[in-house]
């Protein structure tokens, strides 16, 4: 379902990935823990593109949102006037291919000077398999650790609001279509036939404000769905965020530490509410602090430190038998 | 002269230049106000959010307007515009009043478009970036989520400083009357001529810059209650 591929990612001189990868399997709860700053967040904000990688792909379900990365397709890389090159110098492909990442990776770019073919075999690529951000991200929910409700909207207005917006765009869209059509069936003798637009702002908005009631209804906050986020507890704000994030019916979940910012007593009802979605099957990662809950929930955890995933296990071995040392002081410290 | 005499004067004065004052200046004050706060306004946030896009030379060029904008009396500004833009645009079929207002207006919209984009960036950047990431990863585009979560969060944080710069604007429209355009400060140079009565038409002139300040003052208070209502 989401296939992390090699990814790098530098914030200047600080790196902080240093190459990972993993895929998330439909319905699989990962969790990821690590200790502050060894790169987690980073790792989970990479998979939707709110941070983008320096090197690397990320896949969700066959499609690259990423750009292409030429070290992963070799059949790019051969394109390349450098591995030309080197190959003609004598070396040996596998080696020119290091070389060239190796450099590349040095000077944090692409080479520009590698010629026409590769750029275009490095297009072709993308064509094939490009996205667009948004729509992909339509399918992934991110819940993030400080809620980041839309402070100027109603509880309501926050859950239907990406839904709404959306749907409007699309109506427009189809009718700025239609309008081309009709254009050009003016001029033309086969009438080209035009999009049926079923749906309506009344409809859309009706929609999107049953699935808002019903969202809070299931969590037991309707009575909040009036009022403005300023208003709420923590925990409320964060099942709302969670809620909202379901609105858009997203086949994965990303979770930003969820209950770093919670007062201990409302840590309880986030988590419970994670640990219902993840009993229905939906696809989450979870970055996470709470070792006990990752225990739990999780199908697989990984473990990040120093830029690299160390470990990739089962909670249940992962916690009785670490093995690499950072994890066992790690754990350690936290459990 | 006593006080009394001055305020005998006054009531003289308005008694018979009254339209001169209330409506001919009151008039076409507010009409240049009113352009220039709205021209102003839209093209200040427009470039406010230029200043964030990823073209370079474009930021460039606002950062350029807005630093000579600041950096140069607004005065001369005027002056630029009232001989510059004669050159750029066709006015000739205008009458040479509305020449001067159509000149004054054009370099006090830049003016104030510089001062207001300014105070919208700061707005802007004051929003919490949080609220762009949630926007962004529900999917939407960035320019629903500039107009419809922060730029709504920005103005609300700005309405004070922007309520200045629009009492600024009122106050700053009395230069155009270097050039007679017919607003409140020429009222006084036309009914100061006839009467030679300098000190009353100052007091006049003064009083109505006030209330029409003092009213918008006010308006903006109401506008900044009604948005913290909520949030």
């Amino acid at each position: 379902m989401l296939n992390v591929n090699n990814i790098y990612k530098n914030f200047g001189d600080l790196k902080v990935l240093k190459g990972v990868s993993t895929e998330i399997k439909a319905g699989e709860v990962v969790s990821i823990i690590g200790a502050s700053g060894s790169g987690k967040s980073t790792l989970l904000r990479c998979m939707n593109l709110l941070e983008t990688p320096t090197f690397g792909e990320v896949w969700m379900e066959g499609k690259l949102l990423t750009p292409v990365d030429p070290y992963l397709h070799p059949e790019v890389i051969a394109c390349s006037n450098t591995y030309k090159k080197l190959v003609a110098e004598g070396m040996s492909s596998g080696d020119a291919i290091v070389k060239i990442k190796a450099e590349d990776l040095l000077n944090e770019k692409f080479s520009s000077a590698e010629g026409k073919e590769y750029r275009a075999a490095m297009k072709k690529i993308y064509d094939e398999n490009y996205i667009d951000i948004n729509v992909a991200r339509q399918k992934m929910g991110m819940v993030f650790q400080q809620f980041n409700l839309f402070n100027n909207l109603s509880v309501k207005e926050n859950i239907m609001f990406a839904p709404v917006s959306i749907g409007l765009a699309k109506i427009r869209k189809a009718k700025r279509k239609n309008l081309l059509i009709k254009l050009g069936n003016l001029f033309k003798k086969e009438k080209k036939e035009l999009i049926e637009i079923t749906e309506t702002k009344e409809s859309i908005k009706a929609e999107a404000e049953a699935k808002a009631m019903e969202l809070l209804r299931r969590i037991g906050l309707e009575e909040k769905a009036d009022v403005y986020p300023s208003t709420l507890s923590g925990g409320q704000k964060q099942r709302i965020a969670i809620i909202r994030a379901l609105a858009m019916n997203p086949e994965v979940m990303l979770f930003d530490e969820p209950t770093s910012a919670l007062d201990p007593e409302m840590i309880g009802e986030v988590l419970d509410l994670m640990k219902e979605l993840a009993n229905e099957g939906m696809t989450m990662v979870i970055v996470t602090h709470e070792m006990g809950f990752a225990r739990e929930v999780s199908d697989r955890v990984l473990f990040v430190d120093e830029g690299y995933i160390k470990e990739d296990r089962p909670p249940e071995e992962l916690f009785k038998s670490p093995e690499d040392p950072r994890l066992r002081d790690f754990l350690s410290k936290v459990l | 002269m006593s006080l009394v005499t001055i305020i005998e004067n006054i009531a003289k004065i308005m008694g018979r230049y009254w339209y001169v004052f209330l409506v001919k200046g009151v008039g076409y004050t507010l009409l240049l106000s009113i352009i220039v706060l709205v021209c102003g306004a839209i093209l200040g946030s427009i470039m406010a959010i230029g200043k964030g896009s990823k073209f370079a030379p474009l930021r460039w060029i606002i950062t350029a307007v807005v630093e000579v904008v600041r950096g140069t009396p607004s005065l001369l500004q005027l002056y630029i515009g009232y001989f510059f833009v004669p050159k750029l645009l066709n006015i000739e079929g205008l009458s040479a009043q509305m020449q001067a207002f159509v000149c004054c207006a054009i370099a006090l919209i830049i003016n104030s478009a510089a001062y207001v984009s300014e105070i919208v960036r700061s707005g802007i950047e004051a929003v919490d970036k949080g609220q762009t990431e949630a926007s962004r990863s529900l999917g939407l585009n960035s320019f629903t989520t500039m107009t419809k979560i922060i730029l709504p969060q920005a103005i609300k944080n700005i309405l004070p400083a922007l309520g200045n710069e629009f009492i600024v604007v009122i106050k700053e429209t009395s230069l155009a009357s270097t050039f007679f355009v017919g607003d409140l400060m020429t009222a006084y140079l036309e009914v100061k001529g006839a009467t030679y009565l300098s000190t009353e038409c100052l007091i006049i002139v003064g009083a109505i810059y006030f209330v029409l300040t003092f009213t918008l003052s006010k308006i903006m208070g109401v506008a900044e209650r009604k948005m913290k209502a909520h949030a």
